[in-house]
């Protein structure tokens, strides 16, 4: 009998894969095991195999086709046998934009998707489904974009336009009465695009350009930084820390490692581990900004960028504050080399995975950056390089000592100055007496 | 009406009796034998080729539409076959004397005039004349299909390229004379002075008076026939024709060589049926069609009823009614009574007569008779006949076997090039003259009392503290169309401006007062009461060449030049291949306070016809640039005026309206007042109403309103609307249209389709009642007012914090008068 090739489910976050290369060809003999297709992901690249021998009967999509998973792309069986055409697409790769947001009283201290429940989109709220719908909650086109557009729950809104229609001035009110930065809120500009269509013109002409096609994972990551950028508050405050205790402790476990073979506990890891116990002690940093209200998180699950050649990916270490510097470091290492290999599970690479992320420049040098939140949540660290700095030694002495640069970016929308360089000194504290 | 006619009760209220004289009836009567010194024996068997051409050519249609083959060849042609088989000599002697310089228009039966026409003009025509026409049209591509297969001389080729050209034509094949845009009951070839034929019966009949009064005014050679049926004396059109062409003015007012009669004749192709109606006897009381003339004028029109079925008699009538007119004592009406053996279309069974009627006339069937007549006078022996009948056949053939081959003869393709055909509705022309040459005037521009006094005007209506000057200081609207067209009658020679109290009065709303010191007669002068009329021979001296400004005094007027301007002035450019230009420009006032027939904007209805350009300015400023482009360019514009704001003062443009000449271009909404909160497109005179809205709802609900005056319906550039709709959310559209069918539901509709994801509520347009206009003290309950405009915004965009609604929006009521038809 033939045997239908479904698109594997890699993570529940997962909805649909682009096929990017097919290893096997319609009529191709295929043993178990074989590759047969290659497919990404929004961050991860995969290969699917043959789960059995025979010939591939028929494939049904074509290399960059993106293709709802468990979906059947192909068929293996003998030679001349019949089989099953794939039906009708089941459903839309995605579905349209949610209507209903999550309750307002959701205390889930797990920012993962809850099991059972379609995933949706990272970054937006679930949808509440048929219930929605079925309520027929009049709202208009321009109200509808804006609440999606800054996550604001339109439920609960007493609509103020005709037939109690949720209109523009509702959401705005919304937005305002839960203390949200009304002063922020933009209508419907979209960022201006000319810039490059005139760049291109200017230039264009006189050729000697490439045009590079975007990779998926190129495409999410510019969308997820434009629309960050687009609609957090975000301001970034540095400071320096004193390194040499920091400096002190990697010389010693690199010696440790040397002789033990076991793992070496790099400058990174001990920030991650400072910023972990900064985050305990700040807990309305750890969390979320979600339009109307604010998730803030019982545990630190730690989001830590990973440079691949791919791009950018920031996979989370769940559960971070469980863990000692050493646990740590092990953990964020795998990780790293999951993510390096394409094999991390994509459920781990959500922006909403995550409750605060760190990411690291100071191997490059960076003396000081912005890094861009990674909505929705509250604040992302950024590491700097290792620099000199003069200090007062005591005793009228001067000298030079090593510090490190922390940049702390922030969603003003959901911070104030004042906590965000508490928080920002806490980290610089923890940095200064770890142990 | 001119002082200087003095209406003398004594003399009018004198008893006395109209005399008429006698009208000719079938007078001639002269052999072959006696036609000799006017004959030469080639020329009378011309004649008998062309009407033998005309037969064979209806005779392979009559065979196409009835079993699908000529001569073996099979082809379907579904499209209409109105055909004149019996008619050959009525045709041919019409067309006979007649040169390139005289055009005639024609009918929906009208193949064979085409034919005889073009005959006529092969003959008379060099063989490079020949060739320069042939090779000019479309560049060569209709030529270039014949020349392959022609064999012979010039004449020979222009032979088959008629043939061609006319039967590819009404085969619909792009290579046909017009595209196959006109198709049977339209086609033409104006370089051999063929005009448009016209599928709406007795259309010609006015739009002909137009080329006739075009040839007049502009001093062209050339008369004028328009061949129209016995059953189009029924028709308005044609005696609104009539009476625009008799009318006294020409002989008594016009001046110089500019006085006497129009150079038209009034051909009535009388084959004594309406389809199945027979004129006399039945559907109309004249008895003989030529008693008509004797009602019209004291010349009686000239009329004669004239033997269609003798060629000779025609050419003599023509010959003679011709003389007349060049002697300018035109109009002309001719009754040439003819007959058609085949059915008004091939779906014609002829229930309607009997076969012995048939039969009778086929007895003394034209060309059988002149036949005889030739060979028993010695002209040509039978087989002479019998050749020229089997070569006619041949060319016939040829010609019919080029047009149906789908490789030699294409139709548009109109799934590679979808836009072909709407690419062709408007010619989109920029021409400061239609004709060269000095323009005739009276007087100089700057010495024109009304230009003097419109300088010493106020071009801004509000002084620099924001004060208004007083109305009659002010710039008008008014003022704003008249500098235009003043501007225009000195730049070409060809405009004339005419309608009712055009002249003297100067209209009935002033804008033309001064005009009537600054130019002659034939430049702007009075007509009948008679709309038709003066949109018909609008269109007739559009077509002909020349530029022109008609009047129609109020919009309600429209319906009596309902043919005139939903199935002439829009269709001529596309259905000709764009060989007619049409610059035209049909200013509608817009009335008020004199109720239902008086008051209507009937600006939708022109909107929904394709081929119009519509354009309601609001403003001195936009109605002087608007009439300046419309006076430009070459496509027929319909321009509405609102009576309500003929002395409105220029509000809105900095500076004042320009002095000097300047154009909007015709499509571009313009914003007249900026604001956040809620788009407001109105149309017309609506403008200041939406302004008094927009002040209320600045100062008791802080909303602020954008205000953008539509000024163009057709074209119409949608972008800076949908700019405005993306930044304020809301759109309130309002004009003094009735709001069923309003042209406004069609742009909301189209905004909605675009900006959906940008609104906060559905537009909402706000036009007047779908009632009877009621009388001016009732017309604030008709026509939309600034109450109106926050009552909809109220309940159906935003609720407006305390405001209580007078007028009712709601959904129910909405649905209630819907199911009421009101």
């Amino acid at each position: 009998m033939a045997v239908p090739v479904v698109m594997p489910r890699q993570g529940q976050s997962v909805e649909s894969c682009v096929i990017t290369q097919w290893v096997k060809n319609k009529g191709d003999q295929v043993n178990a095991g074989d590759i047969l297709f290659s497919y990404e992901t929004d961050k991860a690249s995969f290969e699917a195999e043959a789960d059995v021998s025979g010939t591939l009967l028929d494939v049904f999509f074509e290399e960059g086709d993106e293709v709802p998973v468990l979906t059947t792309v192909a068929v293996i069986g003998k030679p001349g046998e019949t089989y099953e055409r794939r039906p009708a697409d089941a459903k839309k790769p995605e579905e349209s934009v949610m209507e209903e947001a999550p309750p307002a009283t959701t205390t889930d201290n797990q920012p993962q998707e809850i099991p059972g429940k379609t995933p949706r989109a990272s970054g937006l709220p679930p949808n509440e489904g048929e219930t929605g719908r079925q309520m027929r909650k009049r709202i208009s086109p321009l109200a509808r974009r804006i609440a999606a557009m800054h996550h604001v729950d339109t439920r609960g809104i007493d609509g103020t336009g005709p037939k109690g229609r949720i209109i523009e001035r509702d959401i705005r009110d919304r937005m305002l009465s839960a203390g949200k930065a009304g002063t922020s809120f933009v209508p419907e500009k979209q960022p201006p695009v000319h810039s490059t269509a005139s760049i291109d013109g200017a230039i264009a002409s006189t050729g000697g350009y490439t045009d590079h096609a975007m990779s998926n994972v190129r495409k999410i990551i510019a969308a997820k930084m434009a629309e960050s950028l687009q609609t957090a508050a975000q301001l970034t405050h540095h400071i320096s820390a004193d390194a040499r205790k920091l400096l002190a402790l990697r010389k010693e476990a690199k010696e440790n490692s040397v002789q033990t073979g076991g793992i070496s506990i790099t400058i990174n890891d001990m920030v991650c581990y400072a910023a972990v116990r900064a985050l305990k002690k700040h807990p309305g940093i750890n969390g979320h900004f979600l339009g109307d209200r604010i998730r803030t998180f019982d545990k630190v699950h730690l989001g830590v960028a990973v440079d691949t050649d791919r791009g950018l990916m920031v996979p989370v270490l769940k559960n971070a504050d469980d863990l000692n510097v050493q646990g740590l470091s092990a953990r964020l290492k795998q990780l790293a080399n999951d993510c390096k290999e394409g094999v991390i599970d994509p459920g781990l690479l959500s922006a909403s995975s995550a409750s605060f992320t760190v990411t690291n420049l100071g191997a490059f040098g960076i003396e000081l950056f912005t890094p861009v939140l990674n909505i929705p949540q509250i604040a992302i660290l950024g590491v700097n390089a290792i620099t000199y700095k003069p200090c007062d030694l005591g005793g009228g002495t001067i000298g030079l000592i090593p510090v490190i640069g922390l940049s702390l970016t922030y969603d003003h929308r959901a911070v104030d100055g004042a906590p965000a360089s508490r928080f920002l000194s806490e980290i610089k504290y923890e940095v200064e007496h770890i142990q | 009406m001119p002082k200087k006619q003095f209406i003398d009760p004594g003399k009018v209220r004198k008893p006395g009796k109209i005399t008429f004289n006698s009208i000719p009836v079938n007078q001639y009567n002269r052999e072959i034998e006696e036609e000799r010194n006017q004959y030469t024996d080639d020329d009378f068997l011309r004649i008998y080729r062309d009407m033998f051409v005309i037969r064979e050519f209806e005779t392979m249609l009559h065979e196409i539409k009835t079993k699908n083959e000529y001569q073996g060849l099979a082809y379907n042609h579904p499209g209409p076959a109105h055909l004149s088989i019996g008619q050959e000599a009525a045709a041919v002697g019409m067309a006979y004397h007649l040169t390139v310089d005289d055009f005639i228009f024609g009918s929906h039966r009208s193949h064979g005039e085409i034919l005889a026409k073009g005959l006529s003009a092969i003959h008379q025509l060099d063989d490079d004349a020949l060739m320069q026409i042939m090779s000019a049209h479309f560049g060569g591509r209709c030529l270039r299909i014949v020349e392959q297969a022609s064999k012979g001389s010039v004449k020979d080729l222009a032979v088959d390229f008629l043939l061609y050209g006319t039967l590819a034509e009404i085969f619909a094949r792009d290579t046909g004379f017009n595209r196959g845009l006109g198709g049977s009951m339209h086609a033409f070839f104006t370089p051999f002075g063929v005009y448009p034929n016209n599928a709406i019966v007795g259309g010609s009949g006015d739009i002909s008076v137009g080329a006739a009064l075009y040839k007049k005014v502009n001093r062209k050679p050339g008369i004028v026939v328009a061949n129209i049926g016995d059953a189009s004396m029924g028709c308005g059109p044609v005696w609104e024709g009539i009476s625009f062409a008799a009318m006294d003015q020409f002989r008594t007012l016009w001046q110089g060589e500019y006085q006497g009669g129009l150079p038209v004749i009034f051909n009535f192709m009388n084959n004594q049926y309406g389809m199945g109606g027979q004129t006399q006897g039945e559907t109309m009381g004249y008895d003989i069609l030529a008693r008509v003339g004797a009602g019209v004028n004291p010349e009686m029109m000239h009329a004669e009823r004239v033997d269609g079925y003798d060629p000779l008699a025609v050419i003599d009538a023509f010959k003679r009614k011709k003389e007349i007119l060049l002697d300018k004592k035109g109009p002309v009406l001719l009754d040439t009574l003819t007959y058609r053996y085949s059915g008004h279309s091939p779906s014609d069974a002829s229930s309607y007569r009997s076969k012995e009627e048939l039969e009778a006339w086929l007895e003394v069937d034209s060309i059988k008779g002149y036949g005889e007549s030739l060979t028993k006078s010695g002209v040509a022996g039978e087989s002479v006949l019998a050749d020229i009948q089997r070569h006619v056949k041949e060319l016939i053939y040829n010609a019919f076997k080029l047009s149906v081959h789908d490789d030699v003869s294409p139709r548009m393709d109109l799934r590679k090039s979808p836009g072909l055909i709407g690419e062709m509705m408007f010619s989109d022309g920029s021409q400061d003259a239609m004709l060269e040459g000095e323009p005739d005037s009276l007087m100089p521009l700057e010495g024109n009392p009304r230009v003097k006094q419109i300088l010493k005007k106020e071009r801004f209506a509000f002084d620099k503290e924001g004060k208004p000057f007083s109305k009659l200081k002010q710039f008008q609207l008014r003022d704003g169309i008249f500098e235009a067209i003043i501007d225009r009658f000195y730049k070409d020679p060809s405009l004339v401006a005419y309608g009712e109290e055009n002249r003297d009065w100067g209209g009935a709303f002033a804008v033309y007062r001064g005009l009537t010191e600054a130019m002659p007669y034939h430049r702007l002068f009075n007509s009948p009461i008679s709309e038709g009329a003066i949109v018909g021979t609008a269109i007739g001296y559009g077509m002909a060449g020349g530029r022109v400004v008609a009047e129609i005094m109020y919009c309600d007027f429209l319906g009596r030049a309902g043919d005139e301007v939903f199935n002439q002035l829009p269709k001529w450019q596309a259905m000709s291949g764009n060989i007619i230009k049409m610059p035209v420009v049909i200013r509608v006032s817009v009335g008020s306070k004199y109720g239902a027939q008086h008051s209507q904007d009937w600006s939708s209805l022109v909107a929904h016809i394709p081929g119009l350009k519509v354009v309601f300015p609001a403003t001195p400023y936009d109605a002087k640039g608007l009439m300046n482009a419309a006076l430009q360019g070459t496509d027929p514009v319909i321009f509405f005026e609102s009576q309500r704001i003929y002395d409105i003062g220029e509000h809105f443009h900095q500076g004042g309206v320009p002095k000097g000449y300047y154009e909007i271009p015709l499509g571009e909404p313009d914003i007249k007042k900026e604001g956040s909160d809620i788009t407001m497109l109105t149309i017309g005179a609506t403008l200041y109403r939406a302004l008094e809205a927009a002040e209320i709802l600045e100062k008791k609900y802080g909303l602020s309103a954008e205000i953008i005056d539509a000024r163009s319906l057709v074209p119409f550039n949608y972008e800076p609307v949908l700019e405005s709709v993306k930044k304020t959310g809301r759109l309130l559209l309002s004009g003094d249209a009735n709001t069923r069918g309003a042209y406004l539901n069609d742009m909301a509709k189209t905004i909605t389709d675009i900006a959906f994801d940008y609104l906060d509520a559905p537009p909402v347009v706000v036009g007047a009642r779908n009632w009877i206009v009621p009388a001016h003290e009732l017309e604030d309950y008709y026509f939309p007012q600034a109450e109106w405009i926050i009552d909809a915004i109220h309940q159906r965009i935003i609720p407006l914090k305390g405001h209580q609604p007078v007028n009712d929006f709601s959904d129910e009521t909405m649905l209630d008068q819907s199911k009421k038809g009101v």
